[in-house]
């Protein structure tokens, strides 16, 4: 009889005495427990894995060089009216996009505010330059976060902000934060670098049409160059592989690690070879402008045969299939940039066209030097090498709705409502209506 | 003195009295019930008269009568029958078995309860029903057979888990799975682990009153299983097999053309070919139709299954010893290539009397579940072109050799005239996009090579246009499989303290390991965006340790008093364990090891876990007269996974129950033979999907170009992170006419879920696009009929047949601070499924999209050679604002709700001599479905149409007989996939016949049945549902968010068919 009450008793005790509510996990890591932020800044590199895809998508596919045709709602690119704004095109292209660089952004934040290592800090700052950066070319006034724990509850701090209130107040002192705390030692592992702060902070000052404080910057990252390592990729074919010598700043992407976007790979959208790009979806102008380009260079411009299968009219520019890097900032765009800087602020062509030599040296065609004088046809000449220079880098819409080009491009007259991108619809939602969706969307 | 004298003495004296009756004579007679088994003690009464006698061991009786008279019998457990006299010398009466007399015991929470003082929404079903049915799981079995619990074959796959929900879902987040305690144990595992041979009977505790004492785990209702025990007495050894051959039900879908047909449909008239090239037509139609060795991709994908099953069973004891044991084995071969599911079975129930008061017990069960899963998306594989064989034959390769060269020379030839066909141009050769895995070129074929869609053409200059790899590659690279070991042992001991005062403790504990391997090499050679070869190994394993203690009591006083009481405490802990192995750019033809692949391409993590409740709870019944019912029972538990403020949460519920058939104005009313009316409430809390650790902040981890990278956590420390509390109302009438012949119950209820946990949808610059947050409110009501009847009960043929009916509905009426949650494309590549709504005021997980009138007539198909495609992919939409426009804000409207407006059931058990007959129907009325199959299906192209058909391209028809209506491509005309999910299936039909028992008894056995069987004999669906399985939803795609976005099909494994011969031994 005792004995049966010592069993059950005992049997109650040994699973109650190991009943213990407050459970804390063996094998993960609470974030409070966090003491080293490598792994954080680590993260905040990673998110930008699940941005370039839709970010080379916006640049090249919105403007005049390629196109989608057959496969909805990938069309929606050419209309410039609301069609943009749906759903399913916001699910593959801007949520992800905007979600991933603001986990960068509160990863940054979180070694800006909690790491005791002053590279680290500089890193998380110059990719939080860059995803503001990316984020107000393609929305406009956007959320500013600077904390990395913000109260979710609290919708208030969702308003969207001027663009011109986030470049001046975060991009730019954080791009100046990052020269300061780096140096060059990080560009062969691709991280960021002194010199990738210099470049960034001068592409910025050009988005903001402030081209005397882009005329420092570039002139400053263009003049660090060398002794950086960084100089031209000697030939035009290696110019956007992995091992490119001119490259400054690259998401680095690898065929073993998924990117933070389940998806596609940016490079594969170019190559019309999957089953939903278009056949033939180069479009006739960018070959037109290669064909000018080899017509007014003497010669023939290397960079289409290696940008472009003409017959097929797909685009053969990148190799590296999954591996691929994404160039965020290489050195012709730096000079590019540079030369374009020093013609807003009155540089004479003598002096400004010569920049632009060894890039077209490498491409093939002669110096521009005496073909153009007047600051009008210097921008021109400028914009028309930056087209087919650095076609499929996801710059082309964002250059044309800088430089106030779009309906000129585009043969049509756009809406300026449609030069920046939808809001993703979730974000409407989700902060009940604070988050407001751009107009014309 | 005996029994027997004593009964053979009161038999005398009644003789005597009889002696004495005047115009009379004595009939004499046996009574028997419907086995031929004579009923002793049988009351045989002269109708309004106090004479009578009863029957003697062997069911003979004696009486006087005389003509005009009518005898009653009755006894309990049977139903009465009355006999007319008019000159029968003899009489043979037959009494049918009244289980509703029996006053059956139901099995509720931690205790039993007499039927007649259930007070609840219980549903019982007996082991044998659901035995009686060849399924693969016990979940299976039950379709339609109970009111309120809807079991749906979502995947179609065998031995994957059916969709059970209990009555409105508890929660829109969290799935809907119920508890499973199996005699007295809530097991890790699911229904799957337990043989349907083994149950002695299943109850399902549907309103909170009765889940209530289970609290937290109650919430989307308990399934009680109770397992057969040993009996004392004879050694029992039963033996149970059968085997069966399946196929798909639905046989032939139209839309899947071979290049045959499609070449007969071409020239039918209802293409316009006039804007092709005649010579590129020519081409093609010669293509389609020489095309030789062509495959159909559904015969070749489907085959017929196959399933044997074999169960024995022993039981057998003394008085204080009682065992019982079995094993399982089942078999299946699924109807899809690549399908298949094994099962074993293996349980021991000892019970043991080791004293008078003393009782203990121990039970062992254990399982291994193995499914092999279809390794590939069946949409993706049936949407490949059925023109080719699945391997190269030398008359394919001569074929498509052939076929190059003759586009050569048509297209030499149309140069030389002036008018190039630039479609023929490219050679075969140019459509490869792969990466060297097979033959580059269509002239190094071998016979046996795979066949790939771009080796006929793709770019339009042959047949092909996929240039998707060939289903024979994604065969041949890919196997996906799942494999459960489940492990149960318990015990209790039970001792009684006083009189109706027990003691009770249950220790036992589980483990379940799940087991999934999934492996996709390089196969789309057809294509450059190619998809990550991939090596998964998983092994996760779950254990339980439990330990019940209750302290229970039951007695009568003055013999209209019962009281039953129940006081106890349950600590559980369960455990994740386990590991799980990512391995990508696998080597090409090495073997498939870890070690081939290079270590950075190979990413292991680790599951490590714990969460620990307890609970504390208490119930009190009480019945007086079996007239007023009351119990109320309470539950105060704590959980390891909610925020440290919050760990603890009380659950009370309360039931009433009037039997006002066993009130004098009614107790001997011949017609309404039982009256009850029932009430509960009670409320019940639920941690629904909230992981071990959610209500702390976890850093999640990801492989970075520079290492390891802390991702952003999932969730935001939540120390206020508490339980979600359901309360539910249920009002209940039980009706019973004729003895109960017939028996009809109704029930009502309406819930109503507060701080419902959801994953709240928060700003993505918090960095994640959701949180467990306690917000919202869900209000559910329903309706649940049955009716069950004994229509004939006579001693050579009976037959029941019962019925029931359920609805639900639902309506968010709280989101907290949101209107509406954002809306969701769940499904599809790019995005080309359903967009969800979840809005306040409106049903959970709502299909909203452009209503459609109809498809874009064929005969607008510029080039309708080009593929096989047979449709415009094209649909008319409705400008439901009049606008002139077609938007996404002004004319999406809601297309449907995978919820039903109503299901139900109707079962049939009949006997006629030694024949048994039986079936069952389960329907579903009003659910929809949005089917992706279609868009594939037709055509997998858009943009087809002819120039003339909307010049202008503002997507407005300009000609035809449709012209002036808006027409958008069939992968946003939403409406065109939204599909009538309503059906009536027959699930099963048995014809069984039992040897008679002299035969039985001669060859040694106790009883021996055959039966032949038929799954699904008939299925009707809808008109409009095109696909093979309505009842399938797909979630495990990227995305799935629970409820709130259920409903979306594509490639769902079919409703199956199939034809079993079974066979029962009983020794």
């Amino acid at each position: 009889m005792k004995t049966i009450y010592i069993v059950a008793i005992s049997m109650l005790l040994m699973t109650a005495c190991e009943n213990e509510l407050d459970q804390t996990p063996p094998v993960e890591l609470e974030s409070s427990a966090l003491t080293n932020y490598g792994g954080v800044l680590n993260a905040a590199y990673y998110y930008h894995t699940g941005v370039v895809t839709p970010q080379a998508v916006m640049g090249d596919f919105r403007a005049d060089n390629i196109t989608f045709d057959d496969e909805p709602p990938y069309p929606d690119f050419h209309t410039y009216n609301s069609d943009l704004g749906g759903l399913a095109v916001s699910e593959i292209f801007f949520r992800p996009f905007y979600s991933n660089l603001y986990k960068s952004i509160l990863s940054a934040n979180n070694v800006i505010e909690n790491s005791d290592d002053a590279t680290q800090i500089a890193e998380a700052q110059f990719l939080r330059g860059l995803s503001y950066f990316k984020l107000v070319v393609a929305f406009g006034d956007v959320t500013v976060n600077l904390s990395p724990t913000p109260d979710s509850s609290d919708l208030s701090i969702l308003t969207r902000q001027p663009a011109s209130t986030v470049y001046s107040d975060v991009i730019i002192p954080d791009l100046t934060n990052a020269i300061a705390g780096l140096d060059n030692s990080g560009l062969s592992s691709g991280r960021a670098s002194k010199i990738a702060a210099q470049a960034l902070l001068g592409k910025v000052y050009m988005y903001t049409n402030d081209f005397p404080n882009a005329k420092i910057a570039l002139g400053n990252a263009v003049n660090a160059a060398a002794g950086a390592g960084v100089v031209l990729e000697p030939d035009f074919a290696n110019v956007v592989t992995d091992e490119s010598s001119e490259i400054i700043f690259a998401t680095q992407i690898s065929s073993s690690i998924t990117n933070s976007a389940t998806g596609t790979i940016f490079s594969g959208w170019f190559q019309g070879g999957d089953t939903k790009a278009d056949e033939q979806n180069v479009t006739l102008s960018l070959i037109d402008a290669f064909d000018a380009s080899s017509t007014a260079g003497g010669g023939t411009d290397l960079r289409e045969a290696l940008s472009i299968d003409v017959a097929a009219r797909k685009g053969v520019k990148y190799t590296g299939g999954l591996d691929q890097d994404f160039i965020e900032i290489r050195l012709s765009d730096v000079i590019l940039m540079y030369a374009e800087a020093l013609n807003e602020t009155s540089s004479p062509a003598s002096e400004v066209l010569p920049l632009l030599d060894p890039i077209r040296t490498r491409a093939g065609l002669t110096s521009l030097a005496g073909t153009a004088s007047s600051q009008a046809d210097v921008r021109t000449a400028i914009a028309q090498e930056r087209r087919v220079e650095l076609a499929f880098e996801g710059h082309r819409w964002f250059d044309l709705v800088r430089t106030g080009n779009v309906d000129a491009a585009m043969g049509q007259s756009i809406d300026s409502n449609y030069h920046i991108f939808p809001i993703p619809p979730s974000e409407v939602l989700a902060s009940a209506g604070v988050i407001t969706q751009n107009p014309g969307y | 003195m005996n029994l027997k004298t004593r009964l053979t003495l009161i038999l005398i004296l009644l003789l005597n009295v009889s002696l004495f009756a005047q115009d009379g004579y004595t009939v004499t007679g046996t009574v028997i019930d419907n086995t031929n088994i004579p009923v002793p003690g049988a009351n045989v009464v002269i109708e309004n008269t106090t004479t009578g006698t009863s029957t003697d061991f062997d069911g003979n009786f004696s009486i006087n009568v005389k003509n005009g008279d009518v005898l009653v019998f009755s006894s309990i457990g049977f139903s009465t029958n009355k006999v007319t006299i008019s000159g029968q010398k003899t009489l043979k009466i037959v009494l049918a078995e009244d289980s509703a007399q029996l006053d059956e015991v139901v099995v509720v929470g931690y205790g039993t309860v007499k039927k007649s003082h259930l007070t609840g929404a219980v549903a019982k079903i007996g082991g044998d029903e659901v035995a009686a049915v060849q399924v693969a799981r016990v979940d299976d079995a039950l379709a339609g057979k109970l009111p309120g619990v809807r079991i749906q074959n979502q995947s179609g796959e065998p031995g994957a888990a059916p969709k059970i929900q209990i009555r409105a879902a508890s929660s829109i987040s969290g799935e809907s799975d119920p508890l499973i305690v199996v005699d007295g144990f809530p097991i890790s595992g699911n229904l799957a682990t337990v043989n349907p041979n083994d149950i002695e009977s299943l109850e399902v505790l549907k309103d909170a009153a009765s889940a209530a004492i289970y609290g937290s785990l109650g919430a989307n209702g308990v399934i009680l299983v109770t397992t057969k025990k040993g009996k004392s007495g004879k050694v029992n050894l039963s033996y149970n097999t059968y085997t069966s051959t399946s196929s798909k039900y639905v046989k032939d879908i139209e839309m899947l053309k071979t290049a045959g047909e499609w070449a007969e449909d071409l020239q039918s008239g209802d293409y316009d070919l006039s804007n092709t090239d005649p010579a590129l037509l020519q081409y093609r139609l010669d293509a389609y139709t020489n095309a030789p060795d062509v495959i159909s991709m559904e015969d070749w994908l489907f085959r017929n299954g196959s399933s044997t099953n074999h169960d024995v069973s022993v039981s057998g004891g003394t008085e204080n010893l009682k065992a019982f044991a079995s094993l399982g084995y089942l078999n299946t071969d699924g109807i899809v290539r690549g399908q298949g599911y094994k099962r074993y079975n293996g349980r021991m129930n000892i019970d043991a009397n080791l004293s008078e008061k003393l009782k203990a017990g121990l039970s062992m069960n254990g399982f291994v579940g193995d499914q092999e899963i279809v390794p590939w998306e069946m949409r993706d594989l049936l949407r490949a072109y059925s023109i080719s064989p699945i391997y190269h034959t030398q008359e394919s390769i001569d074929f498509i050799q052939q076929l190059d060269q003759t586009r050569q020379s048509i297209y030499d030839a149309s140069v030389a005239n002036g008018n190039p066909i630039s479609q023929l141009s490219g050679s075969f050769d140019s459509n490869y996009r792969g990466i060297g895995l097979d033959p580059t070129s269509i002239y190094d074929l071998q016979p046996g090579d795979v066949v790939h869609d771009w080796q006929y053409g793709r770019n339009q200059n042959g047949i092909g246009g996929t240039g998707d790899a060939g289903v024979g590659a994604k065969f041949n690279e890919s196997r996906r499989f799942k494999k459960t070991y489940f492990a149960n042992a318990s015990s209790y001991l039970q001792y009684e303290l006083l009189d109706g005062l027990n003691l009770k403790t249950i220790f036992g504990a589980d483990i379940q390991d799940t087991q999934t391997y999934e492996y996709h090499g390089q196969v789309t050679d057809g294509q450059q965006r190619s998809d990550r070869s991939q090596l998964s190994n998983s092994s996760i394993k779950k254990s339980t340790v439990l330990s019940t203690t209750t302290l229970s009591y039951a007695k009568t006083f003055a013999e209209k008093h019962e009281v039953t009481a129940v006081a106890g405490m349950e600590f559980v802990n369960t455990y994740f364990k386990g590991i799980s192995s990512n391995g990508t750019n696998l080597p090409f033809g090495l073997p498939l090891n870890y070690s081939f692949i290079s270590p950075s391409d190979v990413n292991t993590s680790t599951v490590d876990a714990k969460q620990s409740r307890r609970g504390y709870f208490g119930r009190v019944a009480y019945a007086y007269d079996d007239k007023y019912l009351m119990s109320a029972s309470i539950r105060r538990d704590g959980d390891s996974r909610f925020g440290a403020n919050e760990k603890y949460a009380v659950f009370p519920a309360l039931s009433l129950g009037w039997n006002v058939s066993n009130e004098s104005f009614l107790r001997d009313n011949d017609k309404l033979s039982l009256l009850k009316l029932r009430f509960s409430t009670g409320s019940l809390g639920t941690a629904a999907f909230l992981g071990s650790y959610q209500s702390l902040s976890i850093l999640g981890t990801s492989p970075t170009a520079f290492g390891t990278g802390f991702l952003i956590p999932d969730d935001v420390a939540n120390a206020n992170l508490t339980w979600q509390t359901n309360t539910e109302t249920n009002y209940g009438v039980d009706l019973g006419f004729i003895n109960n012949r017939f028996r009809f119950s109704a029930d009502y209820y309406t819930s109503d879920v507060n701080d419902m946990l959801i994953n709240q949808s928060i700003s993505e610059v918090n960095g994640t696009p959701s949180i467990a947050l306690n917000r919202g409110d869900v209000t559910s009501s329903g309706l649940e009929l049955e009716l069950t009847t004994k229509l004939v009960s006579n001693e050579n043929f009976s037959w029941n047949l019962s019925a029931n009916y359920s609805t639900v509905d639902s309506e968010i009426t709280s989101l907290g601070d949101l209107e509406e949650l954002p809306r969701q494309v769940y499904g599809g590549p790019s995005g080309r499924g359903a967009e969800f709504r979840n809005y306040v005021g409106g049903e959970v997980g709502e299909m909203w999209g452009y209503a459609v009138t109809s498809e874009v007539e064929t005969q607008f198909i510029a080039d309708p050679s080009r593929n096989i495609g047979f449709g415009s992919s094209e649909w008319y939409v409705v400008d439901q604002n009049g606008d002139g426009e077609i938007t996404y804000e002004g004319d999406y409207v809601k297309l449907g709700s995978a919820t039903p407006d109503f299901f139900w059931g109707l079962s049939s058990d009949m006997n006629y001599k030694n024949f048994d007959l039986s079936f069952q129907f389960q329907g579903s009325q009003g659910a929809e479905v949005y089917n992706l199959d279609p868009i594939y299906w037709k055509s997998q192209f858009g943009g087809r149409l002819t120039d003339a058909f909307d010049p202008d391209g503002d997507r407005i028809a300009d000609i035809g007989p449709n012209a002036g209506k808006h027409y958008v491509e069939t992968r946003n005309a939403h409406g065109a996939m939204v599909q009538d999910a309503s059906y009536v299936a027959l699930r099963n039909l048995t014809l069984g016949y039992s040897l008679s028992s002299d035969l039985t008894d001669r060859v040694g056995l106790s009883s021996l049945r055959i039966y032949a069987a038929a799954t699904n004999l008939l299925y009707f669906m809808a008109d409009n549902y095109t696909s093979f399985n309505p009842e399938g939803v797909e979630i495990e795609n990227s995305g799935y968010a629970g409820p709130t976005t259920y409903g979306y099909q594509e490639g769902a494994s079919p409703i199956v068919r199939s034809f079993t011969l079974g066979l029962n031994v009983n020794f």
